[in-house]
């Protein structure tokens, strides 16, 4: 028996009176993507931030291959294999967008999985390459609008080379083409292997994203979180039939 | 002889395509030169006391630079490194005996502890409140050398430190050389990888550790090299004055410094170290009028912050120098087109 990739089990946080996440349980399995929704304010990025270790829960734990990370620092969590990027993009603004992407090459995980990479300037690159702003790369990251932020959040994440990537609203501000390019490129990396000198794992994903349409074109299960609480798990073609989840997003009443 | 041949022409077409297109690079190798042969044209011994003091005062500003302003933990309490530096090197070298070349390494040691003993607490704190906090630091330690003076010489401090060296130029030339050596070793580190992690720091601490980097251990690498060098300056600055007293750990110390590197530009290394040399003898200068002197100095440096809030040295070089649009490459002022892609310079 294999022990799965990531278990989240009994995961409760509160911010003062408000539970944001109550008693939280679910898998992933290694070549899942699985889309997490649920209205604003349902604890979604607060799940997200937990399992990055940015926060840490009030109880339950959180098991990555079985080794509980629950109470480990944020680096060595990206360092096992997970790395996130974040809702509200958080560049570091006065350096050039390629050095932005350059400091997660510096991150030991990178350093010993692309060992044959001398040029950590080259990795930096190939994955502004892959999430397409490679041709701005000299610029400061001041320069850049809402949709390639996001963008360059995607290139910092996968730029550690995650096993377990959790994306925050990845489409946000991008416009209808550019969600349908980065949805093929999430997908394209979901599958693994080379792009460039950027080594792929195929990493496993959380996909947080409020465009549901582009959203379940990728996704393989979804998680519908409402009060913090998950209220269905269930493959994309039933999500959208699912009572609870009709309920969560348009309320219950007579007709 | 061919091969010397080929080596002094290689060297010199480096000189001549990467040093000579670039003012600011013309106006760095003349600054070492000329520091390099000053002994030789003037002769004159205060003129030479005062660019000795420059170039100890320049590795304290850079050291402060390398943390407050590559790192972002801005420090007010830096004349602790300082007076860690110039207090372990005078206590070595009157307890022990140790020459100067042993004693300014080791008390410089000494400073790196401060430093982590500084930084440890610290490390929670950001902002405003590590301002205040390392604010705090040099004054306990100066209240505890006033309560051992049989060790520390309480307030007359430790005075008949042994010499640099026996001659002034010979003084000169150790100090000067120290300070180019360290300063080009502060600017190569910024340079490097550690550098950009340095910046990034600076810019959004839980940024850099969800890229998976332990910033802790960058933070307390900053602080312990900051209080390295900050410690061979103080060490310097002992055996050269031959007195290490309380003076050195004053609060006015710490802001000197950050006087400094606010108007020669933060985040630079090289600015810090030209407002040194500016100021510096613009004090001494100013010694003519000696009542107007306090109050003159802080008009021009509040002018130039007022219309140069970069610094004055960065102004300087965006004036003489822009940036290629395309590939960001800097060329001079006057070139149309980039000297590396060829893009037309607007």
């Amino acid at each position: 028996m294999a022990l799965p990739f990531l278990e989240v089990s009994n995961l409760k946080k509160g911010f003062g009176g408000l539970m944001a996440t109550n008693n939280v349980s679910f898998n992933v399995a290694r070549d899942e993507i699985i889309g997490l929704i649920g209205p604003n304010g349902a604890g979604k990025t607060t799940l997200l931030r937990l399992i990055t270790g940015i926060l840490k829960p009030d109880s339950g734990n959180i098991k990555f291959r079985g080794k509980d990370i629950t109470r480990m620092k944020v680096w060595d969590i990206v360092n096992l294999g997970i790395a996130g990027t974040f809702q509200n993009m958080r560049p570091f603004r006065r350096l050039p967008i390629i050095a932005n992407v350059m400091v997660s090459c510096l991150s030991p995980r990178a350093l010993k999985t692309g060992e044959w990479v001398k040029r950590i300037e080259a990795k930096a690159l190939d994955a502004l390459e892959f999430a397409g702003i490679s041709d701005m790369a000299l610029e400061k990251a001041s320069t850049l609008s809402q949709g390639d932020l996001k963008r360059l959040e995607v290139a910092r994440a996968i730029a550690t080379d995650p096993e377990l990537l959790l994306l925050d609203e990845p489409f946000g501000g991008l416009s209808p083409a550019e969600t349908d390019l980065m949805a093929k490129s999430i997908k394209r990396l979901h599958k693994g292997g080379r792009f460039g000198r950027l080594h792929s794992e195929g990493p496993a994903m959380i996909i947080i994203e409020h465009k549901l349409q582009a959203l379940m074109k990728i996704v393989d299960r979804v998680i519908v979180l409402n009060y913090g609480e998950v209220v269905a798990q269930c493959s994309p073609e039933e999500v959208v039939k699912h009572p609870a989840v009709i309920e969560c997003y348009l309320g219950k009443g007579e007709i | 002889m061919s091969l010397l041949r080929y080596h002094l022409r290689k060297l010199f077409m480096i000189f001549k395509n990467e040093v000579l297109v670039l003012p600011s690079r013309i106006v760095v190798c003349i600054f070492f030169i000329l520091l390099l042969i000053w002994p030789l044209i003037f002769e004159d011994p205060y003129a030479m006391r005062i660019v000795i003091l420059a170039s100890i005062f320049a590795i304290f500003a850079a050291s402060w630079d390398l943390l407050s302003g590559f790192t972002g933990q801005i420090n007010f309490g830096h004349a602790l490194f300082f007076g860690v530096g110039a207090y372990g090197a005078a206590i070595l070298n009157r307890q022990t005996g140790m020459p100067p070349w042993g004693s300014i390494p080791l008390g410089a040691l000494i400073a790196v502890l401060a430093g982590l003993i500084v930084g440890i607490p610290c490390l929670r704190l950001r902002g405003t409140y590590l301002a205040l906090t390392t604010l705090a630091f040099p004054i306990i330690l100066a209240s505890l050398i006033m309560t051992a003076p049989e060790y520390t010489g309480g307030e007359m401090g430790m005075s008949g430190l042994a010499r640099l060296a026996m001659s002034r130029t010979a003084n000169y030339y150790i100090v000067v050389v120290t300070m180019l050596v360290l300063v080009t070793v502060m600017w190569k580190i910024t340079d490097s990888r550690m550098g950009i992690i340095f910046h990034a720091i600076r810019e959004d601490e839980l940024a850099v550790k969800a890229a998976g980097i332990n910033t802790t251990m960058y933070k307390l690498i900053a602080f312990s090299l900051s209080g390295f060098f900050a410690g061979i300056s103080g060490g310097l600055y002992a055996h050269f004055m031959r007195i290490a007293g309380p003076s050195t750990l004053e609060v006015s110390m710490s802001f000197q410094v950050v006087i400094w590197c606010v108007f020669g530009g933060m985040v630079t290394i090289w600015g810090p170290v030209g407002a040194v040399f500016i100021l510096f003898p613009l004090l001494e200068f100013l010694r003519m009028w000696p009542e107007w002197r306090e109050l003159m100095f802080a008009l021009i440096v509040l002018i130039i912050l007022l219309y140069m809030p970069g610094g004055l040295l960065p102004w300087v070089r965006n004036k003489i120098e822009t940036e290629c649009p395309r590939c960001k490459i800097r060329n001079v002022a006057f070139r149309s087109s980039c000297r590396v892609c060829a893009a037309e310079m607007k």
